[in-house]
């Protein structure tokens, strides 16, 4: 099965040139630490600062945990990963076919914690510019985050 | 990730070297363990070397802060990387770990 994530026809000859990337990873925590490794490499030649390449890494090793814990609970499965750069943005979209959890949903932790866990989805929001939960996605989860290349940090 | 850990003068020294996330964590949190069973008063963890870290990480250092906190006990970070020092600012446990920019002045903080 695969999500509806996976490339859209290229526009670059009008001008608006972008590269996408897409990824079959397993729901397995080793495999995210490879996977961290080829997006950082993504990350390293896309138009964004040191600082936004790290926040958007750990944005999507957050999702990524999130996928094995809540939607797989920590059983085997497939996740899809689509990479998405055009001169305005990154998107990063990411799919599976476990456990419904929107993670839009989920309130904000009072901060700082006074107990150890609960802070991946609010790190995840708030260190994207927009995180988007598509409803319409039935066999799963499909997540969209987005960090803008022009824009200043919050 | 490496782990070098060391004991002087009744302090307990740890240095980290690479990625604390959720892979790497439960490593460390296991070595921590045994320190705050055995009620350890005073840690230093050094984390110059540490390149990144996730809310897997940060879960691991609140849990040694609470546990020492109980029994008395100090911990202090020292020579976070920007990096990490910026995932602990968003997550706003820079106002509760007592961060500190060399080992030196993390010592001093100690005594």
């Amino acid at each position: 099965m695969r999500c509806k994530i996976t490339p859209i026809i290229s526009l670059a000859w009008l001008g608006n040139p972008h590269l996408e990337k897409s990824f079959l990873l397993d729901a397995d925590s080793r495999q995210l630490v490879t996977f961290r490794d080829q997006l950082r490499a993504l990350l390293r030649n896309a138009a964004l600062d040191e600082k936004a390449s790290g926040e958007v890494l750990l944005a999507v090793q957050e999702a990524l945990t999130n996928v094995l814990r809540h939607a797989y609970e920590n059983s085997s499965g497939k996740i899809e990963v689509a990479f998405l750069e055009d001169n305005e943005k990154i998107k990063i979209s990411i799919c599976d076919f476990g456990k419904k959890f929107d993670l839009t949903k989920v309130p904000d932790p009072v901060l700082p914690r006074d107990k150890p866990g609960g802070l991946g989805v609010y790190l995840i929001k708030k260190l994207m510019d927009q995180v988007d939960y598509d409803t319409s996605f039935q066999e799963g989860n499909l997540l969209h985050l987005i960090k803008f290349k022009n824009r200043t940090h919050k | 990730m490496k782990i070098e850990q060391r004991q002087k003068d009744q302090i307990e020294f740890f240095e980290l070297d690479g990625e604390l996330d959720f892979h790497t964590s439960p490593e460390f949190r296991e070595k921590l363990q045994g320190l705050m069973q055995k009620q350890v008063k005073k840690i230093v963890i050094n984390l110059k070397k540490v390149t990144y870290i996730d809310s897997s990480g940060l879960a691991t250092f609140v849990e040694v802060l609470q546990k020492t906190k109980r029994y008395g006990g100090q911990l202090e970070l020292t020579e976070l990387a920007p990096a990490v020092r910026s995932v602990f600012e968003i997550a706003k446990l820079d106002k509760v770990f007592s961060l500190t920019e060399s080992e030196n002045e993390a010592l001093q903080k100690l005594s």
